[in-house]
């Protein structure tokens, strides 16, 4: 009895000794700045200690409630959210079943789908902000040339185009990332239970919905949560196309944290705003969890 | 000067003497951008080395796009670093930098007949509380770029108001009848440009930004009703284009070199691009000072930008810093800069140099300079960055008519009277 229990502790000891470095490391870099945030977002202080710091409560929070463009960024980040994610995940899809096919030059394909992808962000919007310039852009300059429009758009300075842009922009980008965690996944799926399938004398559409579908869920899941958290923090994107104008119909939470804290230089204000995003971000990957789990 | 500071910067002069008397190097760090100044700063550099051979000086190069140097200094300066111990400031930095206790006080090490030849906005944009915190490395600002050979065209003088610029361009578009041609583009994104357009069109109206007893003033008539010609330029004479609401300056650089509009307000970078071999415009363009409005002849209209030099608070060798601050901003210096990189030199007596009297380009911009518009920074301090925002929305809003000109800017009075109430 006795022997045993030492052994046991000492399994324990060698345990704790293993998780110990990784618990520490994750603590530092991960957990750290999130209680930083949050000590700074419920006091007033100056970084440069000018102003020792004092706790002052929910004063930060209120003062949010109170602010229209903090409103106004929550909406445009989840609206982008909730738009371009599920545009992303059908495309994404999409994409991946066609990826998953064997046809010549597949790899080229592959490739060809992985480019946007793989160019920074910034780079792309700037691309993109060129693209849709009104006066001298290409969208602009192919519509009149083809008669599609009669007068140039003005596609980021009229607030409901701005955003499509910009969702456009997010869903060319991102898609391909969608695209390549469904064709891991797609790639799992045994290939006799399609043989199986094709004797009981399935059609392709039923195939997809009894077969694929159900055995993607997994990857699916996966993507979303990432994308979805992405999409929430989204910063590159309209920093470099639009600079979350016009007015602010594309500033999104942290474009505005952002702004608040390095042009305003107020980090207290700023952390509350950061805080609120944290809030977001987890409730969601809760929500997503949750669901994972019941279906199974 | 208190007895304390004073006894303080003869202990940090008597320190330096006996460190240079042993001949210990000291290391500065100068931040200058690389593209503005840059051609001036090298051989500035070299001629201070060899006149001081115990200071050493490293060139910080960074970006002259003002948002992005920003972001440097306030990730550096808020950790208390004692470097770069000499850099360029925006001329609406010292006011917030001075509050913040990132750059010190300078004024000591100036004489009046120095300070004298300063160019007067920039000076009101060092001073802080009495005391000068910064010194004109250059300056720019907005100018008034027209298109010489279609005013010639139609018969037109050069407009020197608003209300000319509105008759002018309308004139012109339906002689044209180009749907690629526009009137007036300017940068009216929702970007600090957008500011100093506002400032320069209801300053030419009349208005200031603080009234004679120091309060904010952002909706009085005068400049509701500046504010109204920028909604009814784009809406009702429709001589701006709809896109004008995306533009930073170099947008509406590009369109005006491109021959798409006839007037253009922006700084004075653009000059260069303008008249270069290969551009369109080259030969058919002219400027002139920012245009006023009927019966507010000669009001100042022209919005200041530009670098002064200022010393960090911390810096660990200050009276190395001055020394470098004098010499980058010599009068030696300002006029080579203003000869081999065509920048407006801040000191005004450098327009009066033999070398400078031929650069027609320079002294107009000289003298548009003597009349300029300083950003309320210095008056609002470490808020101004606040202030500017919200002046920057109620614009947009007025622009985007979501709100009418005068909601718009009664919203940006309470808003910044909140503020500066704290």
């Amino acid at each position: 009895m006795n022997a045993f229990n030492t052994l046991e502790r000492r399994t324990q000891f060698v345990g704790i000794g293993f998780v110990t470095p990784t618990f520490l490391v994750i603590a530092l870099i991960l957990v750290y700045p999130v209680v930083q945030s949050i000590v700074l977002s419920v006091g007033q202080s100056s970084v440069d200690g000018f102003e020792p710091y004092r706790f002052v409560g929910l004063e930060h929070y209120a003062a949010l409630m109170d602010d229209e463009r903090f409103w106004r960024s929550l909406s445009v980040t989840l609206i982008f959210t909730a738009i371009s994610i599920p545009l992303e995940l059908v495309l994404g899809v999409g994409l991946a079943l066609l990826m998953n096919e064997s046809f010549h030059g597949k790899g080229l394909a592959r490739l060809a789908v992985l480019f946007p992808w793989a160019l920074p962000t910034a780079l792309n919007a700037l691309i993109w902000r060129w693209m849709y310039n009104a006066d001298y852009g290409l969208f602009n300059a192919v519509g009149l040339e083809s008669g599609i429009i009669g007068e140039p758009v003005n596609w980021l300075g009229d607030e409901t185009l701005a955003m499509a842009s910009m969702v456009i922009v997010s869903v060319w980008k991102t898609s391909s990332f969608m695209a390549l965690i469904i064709l891991a996944g797609l790639q799992s799926i045994p290939r006799d239970l399609y043989e199986a399938g094709r004797m009981d004398g399935m059609s392709r559409w039923q195939e997809f919905r009894e077969i694929t579908l159900p055995l993607l869920k997994g990857s699916i899941m996966v993507a979303l949560i990432i994308r979805s958290m992405d999409a929430l923090r989204t910063f590159e994107l309209p920093f470099s196309l639009t600079d979350g104008g016009p007015d602010s119909a594309t500033e999104t939470l942290s474009l505005y944290a952002y702004k608040v804290i390095f042009e305003f230089v107020e980090f207290n204000a700023g952390s509350a705003i950061v805080v609120v995003q944290f809030a977001v971000i987890f409730l969601l990957s809760l929500l997503y969890i949750f669901t994972l789990r019941h279906k199974d | 000067m208190n007895l304390v500071k004073k006894s303080a910067i003869a202990l940090t002069t008597a320190s330096t003497l006996l460190l240079s008397g042993v001949s210990v190097a000291e290391d500065l760090v100068l931040s200058i951008g690389s593209r503005g100044y840059g051609a001036a700063v090298g051989p500035a550099i070299e001629s201070f080395e060899a006149d001081n051979p115990d200071i050493k000086v490293e060139w910080l190069k960074i970006s002259d796009v003002p948002s992005e140097s920003r972001k440097l200094y306030v990730t550096s300066l808020m950790a208390r670093s004692s470097t770069p111990d000499v850099f360029a400031v925006d001329v609406i930095w010292p006011g917030e930098f001075a509050q913040r206790g990132w750059i010190g006080p300078i004024g000591d090490a100036f004489s009046e007949e120095e300070l004298g030849n300063f160019n007067a906005s920039f000076k009101e944009a060092a001073t802080v509380d009495g005391e000068l915190y910064g010194v004109p490395l250059y300056v720019d600002g907005t100018q008034f770029f027209y298109r010489s050979d279609l005013l010639e065209k139609y018969d037109l003088a050069v407009p020197q108001t608003w209300e000319e610029v509105i008759s002018a361009s309308t004139a012109i578009l339906a002689g044209e009848n180009d749907p690629d041609l526009t009137g007036f583009v300017s940068m009216w994104a929702k970007i600090e440009g957008l500011f100093m357009n506002w400032l320069s069109f209801t300053y030419a109206n009349g208005a200031t930004f603080f009234d004679e007893n120091g309060q904010v003033r952002v909706n009085s008539p005068e400049a509701i009703e500046a504010t109204q010609t920028m909604v009814d330029m784009l809406y009702k004479h429709k001589i701006v284009p709809e896109s004008i609401l995306n533009m930073r300056p170099d947008d509406a650089r590009t369109l005006f070199q491109q021959g798409r509009a006839v007037f253009m307000m922006v700084q004075d970078f653009v000059y260069a691009p303008l008249s270069a071999d290969d551009s369109p415009v080259k030969g058919k363009f002219d400027f002139t000072r920012n245009p006023y409005f009927e019966g507010h002849e000669g009001a100042p209209a022209t919005a200041m930008g530009g670098f002064l030099l200022a010393v960090n608070a911390n810096t660990e060798h200050r009276d190395a810093a001055i020394k470098l601050l004098k010499h980058m901003t010599s009068y030696e210096m300002q006029l080579s800069a203003a000869v081999n990189a065509s920048k407006s030199p801040g000191l005004m007596n450098v327009y009066d140099d033999p070398a400078m009297q031929d650069d027609e380009v320079l002294q107009k911009f000289g003298k548009a300079y003597a009349a300029g518009v300083v950003r309320p920074s210095a008056g609002t301090g470490s808020l101004y960055p606040k202030v500017s925002d919200a002046m920057q929305v109620a614009i947009t809003s007025a622009l985007h008519q979501s709100k009418t000109v005068e909601e718009a800017l009664n919203d940006a009075q309470a808003k910044i009277e909140k503020l500066l109430a704290k």
